[in-house]
């Protein structure tokens, strides 16, 4: 038995797919192409997968991780291959190959943030929303609701550009099990602090996951 | 990219499970060259888990799509949060695969399986500019069709249905593809193709008809307005189950919907003949799948689906002539793969533990079976031709067998039913329970036994020998409801019940005219959607709207109609005599039964189909 980490894009409309409907897309998906795959033990055997950071909804990426657990007679090109055939068209998987880190050690996740606002913005005001040393915001737990201090979340911010109503933001935010931030938390925020109404769209997309490698930031895989 | 659908993509983010709207899934079929096909919308009138788990769907989507000249695609009606967005952002109703306008394509087509999802069908054309009455439309509207059960008496659609498809729709569905890329060519008006379909058997254009009413509201009369156009119209039925189109893949949704698993079809049609059942008729003679055809169906399913569960469907499951074969080798191709079978529709005089064993082999909590009367003069009127004791060797055998709970579905409002019927449904439950105490302590499983009675309210449907029967007022059922909570005595039984104004609405567009066709378009403009859902249900505002409209709903649901009367349906032909129907009528009142189709041939009509059942 061994255990694959396949590394995979979630795009165009996939954004949609819950971290549930995924697992789920997972699953059958393994059985259609029939992949030996490995089942836990217990009285509801299920397959094992595990997804080394789940993806906020809406948000689409082009570096997911899942980690499933396999019979030795199958070889990592076969699991691409098969899978790929049998896997909805806005889920592809890039790479098979085993894993290097452990999930608990990531530690942050960096997004590209296209923003189109209704009115023109500068490139000045939005580096002064993140030049705030407190920018309150409220965070939802599993035991409810937290007030934070979202800077101690943000990690990095570029404005990569921005021209008439559109901007584009390069944001590397805390992740993983330690402190976790969704991104859309923070366009809501920048939102509210521009004061210039609804943003007309908002594209998040998930670039890169890091890890701690004793002490070194190093890209996940 | 259309125009509308990046408006579209982004407001996905503000509503409640966007996956009901991406499309996408696996198994779906998305075309090229989508403006040189033939265009067909296949639309579910309720939200996409409800809608997805439609076999019926998934049947005509896959057969159209594999046509090369046709693309079929999915539409839904968007949940509430959606719908608000839509039209606060001026985006008009898209279909799932390309995301393109409702009013881009040729033919528009609802599903119509029961009557409180009409408002959405109007809610939908709203939503997608399509003017709601046919009579409208311009040449450049699509065609606006409809088949399902609730097809065979559309009229209260009959203002807004270009024409109904009605029975399977196997082969005329390809037919009146072929009739459109016709008539396209010939370059003729709206008009024709309509008259050109109406050519076809099973197709049923209403505005070709025309309806007279006597003074008392009655019908006077029903004629075609024009010529070359048949006084009666006759369902389409697939003659050979095994050598028409046959479903092997299903779109594996993302989300979770009602129904997600395999559905693997076994037979179509009924030999039972309850006389309150109207699909019992619509879908007769029954006709089977051969056993070898059904292995290799499930095979491909179970390939192409990647589904954990299979469930086998029809009418009366247990009344499949190979049940037991069927079972024991679905159950090779399956257990290894860790699929679970399960067998919905088992009646108590002929089930079986032994199969309940083999299928159920993990889960084993809750059993369901349908009484629906409580005592054996009603059950007799009803033709339920279930005994009393049936039910209780089957109570036992069950218990028995590890069980201890069961569900025991019951009609209230039934034709002839007195206080004593409504009574003896909390003793006949009475009875299961004692049943279960009744087996050794080591053999039952757990201490005590839950017996789950709901009670649904009797809606008298066209086409069953009860169509001349007037529905209980809801006062009556909410006091036979009332009458049967107090007759329950042990805390081992609980009951549930249906909301009576819902049953009452369903009997007026069951049996209704096309007088309704107004109220309809008054309620969809009242705000009236999603009127199957508890939440979305306004009883008020469809009274509002029947009264604006100076309709009395309760001269279609409560009046007793005579024998002699012309019913709004008589010039639809479903292949089951009226005779025949006002003899099971005369009959129930006699509580006299009638035997199977497979006991005895009681000469309904449907022989004239020439196969099925009548034949074997």
């Amino acid at each position: 038995m061994s255990k694959w980490r396949l590394k995979f894009s979630k795009l165009g409309m996939g954004k949609y797919i819950s971290h549930l409907d995924l697992l789920r897309t997972f699953t059958r998906s393994i059985h259609r192409a029939d992949l030996p795959v490995r089942y836990s033990q217990g009285f509801n055997p299920h397959q094992l997968i595990t997804f080394s950071l789940p993806l906020a909804l809406g948000v689409t990426s082009e570096t997911e991780f899942v980690d499933i657990d396999f019979e030795d007679t199958v070889s990592s090109d076969e699991i691409l291959m098969r899978l790929n055939e049998n896997l909805p068209p806005d889920i592809r998987i890039l790479k098979v190959s085993q894993p290097v880190c452990k999930a608990r050690d990531i530690v942050s996740a960096r997004y590209i943030i296209d923003i189109t606002s209704t009115d023109g913005v500068s490139k000045e005001e939005i580096e002064s929303f993140f030049a705030q040393s407190n920018i309150c915001a409220t965070k939802k737990t599993k035991k409810g609701e937290k007030e934070i201090n979202l800077k101690d979340f943000i990690k990095d911010v570029n404005v990569l550009s921005a021209k008439g109503n559109c901007f584009r933001l390069d944001a590397l935010l805390s992740a993983g099990g330690e402190a976790n931030i969704k991104p859309d938390i923070v366009t809501k925020k920048l939102e509210e602090f521009l004061n210039k109404g609804e943003f007309e769209s908002v594209d998040i997309h998930r670039t890169e996951i890091f890890f701690d490698n004793d002490k070194k930031i190093e890209s996940f895989c | 990219m259309n125009i509308y659908e990046r408006k579209f993509e982004q407001a996905l983010k503000k509503i409640q499970k966007p996956a009901r709207y991406i499309g996408n899934e696996f198994n779906s079929v998305h075309k090229e060259n989508f403006d040189g096909l033939v265009k067909f919308a296949f639309c579910f009138p309720d939200v996409y888990e409800v809608g997805m788990s439609h076999l019926g769907m998934k049947i005509l989507y896959h057969m159209m799509n594999e046509r090369s000249d046709t693309v079929c695609e999915r539409v839904f009606a968007p949940w509430v949060d959606m719908e608000e967005e839509l039209r606060k952002n001026d985006i008009p109703l898209l279909s799932l695969e390309s995301h393109r306008p409702v009013s881009d394509f040729d033919i528009v087509g609802f599903t119509l399986q029961y009557e409180m999802s009409y408002s959405n069908i109007l809610n939908m054309l709203d939503l997608s500019g399509i003017p709601l009455k046919s009579s409208e439309r311009g040449e450049d509207a699509p065609f606006v069709c409809a088949g399902g059960p609730c097809a065979y008496n559309g009229e209260p659609l009959a203002d807004i249905i270009d024409f109904f498809i009605l029975g399977e729709g196997e082969e005329v569905n390809n037919e009146i593809i072929d009739a459109f890329k016709e008539w396209k060519t010939s370059g003729e008006d709206r008009i024709s193709y309509l008259e050109r379909i109406s050519k076809i058997e099973g197709v049923y254009v209403p505005s070709f008809y025309d309806v007279e009413y006597k003074n008392d509201g009655t019908i006077e009369e029903v004629k075609p307005n024009r010529s070359g156009v048949s006084e009666k119209i006759k369902k389409r039925i697939v003659k050979e189950l095994d050598n028409s189109y046959i479903l092997d893949k299903m779109i594996v949704p993302f989300m979770d919907i009602v129904h997600d698993r395999i559905t693997l079809e076994i037979f179509r049609g009924c030999i039972r003949g309850c006389r309150f059942c109207q699909a019992g008729y619509l879908y007769r003679p029954v006709r089977e799948h051969s056993v070898d055809k059904l292995i290799e169906t499930a095979q491909k399913m179970i390939d192409n689906t990647g589904y954990e569960e299979m469930s086998l469907s029809s009418l009366s499951t247990s009344d499949f002539t190979c049940l037991q074969e069927l079972v024991d080798r679905l159950l090779e191709i399956t257990v290894d793969k860790r699929i679970n079978l399960s067998l919905p529709s088992l009646r108590v005089d002929n089930f079986s533990m032994e199969l309940m064993e083999k299928v159920q082999t993990v889960k084993k909590s809750g059993l369901t079976f349908a009484p629906e009367a409580g005592t054996q003069r009603l059950r007799d009127v009803i033709n339920k031709n279930v005994l009393e004791e049936d039910l209780l060797r089957t109570a036992g055998i069950a218990f028995g067998g590890g069980y201890n709970r069961i569900k025991l579905y019951f009609m209230i409002g039934l034709p002839t039913e007195t206080q004593e019927d409504v009574e003896g449904i909390a003793d006949l439950a009475e009875k299961v329970i004692g049943i279960f105490y009744q087996i050794p302590k080591e053999i039952r499983k757990g201490r005590s036994v839950t017996v789950t009675v709901s009670t649904s309210s009797f809606v008298p449907k066209p086409f069953t020998p009860f169509q001349w029967e007037p529905q209980n007022r809801i006062e009556d059922l909410v006091s036979k409801q009332k009458l049967l909570k107090e007759s329950i005595k042990t805390r081992n039984i609980s009951y549930n019940w249906h909301q009576s104004h819902v049953s009452f609405l369903e009997a007026v567009f069951a049996k209704g005219d096309r007088r309704l066709g107004d109220v309809l378009i008054k309620a969809q403009k009242l705000g009236c959607r999603f009127d199957g859902w508890d939440e979305h249900f306004d009883y008020e505002k469809w009274l509002e709207a029947f009264s604006t409209c100076g309709v009395d709903p309760e001269f279609y649901a409560y009046r007793k109609i005579d024998h002699s009367e012309i019913l709004p349906w008589d010039h639809i032909d479903i292949g089951v005599s009226k005779q025949f129907l006002m003899k099971e009528h005369d009959k129930a009142y006699e509580e006299k039964t009638t035997p199977s189709c497979r006991e005895k041939c009681s000469g309904c009509g449907a022989t004239s189909f020439g196969g099925g059942v009548c034949f074997e």
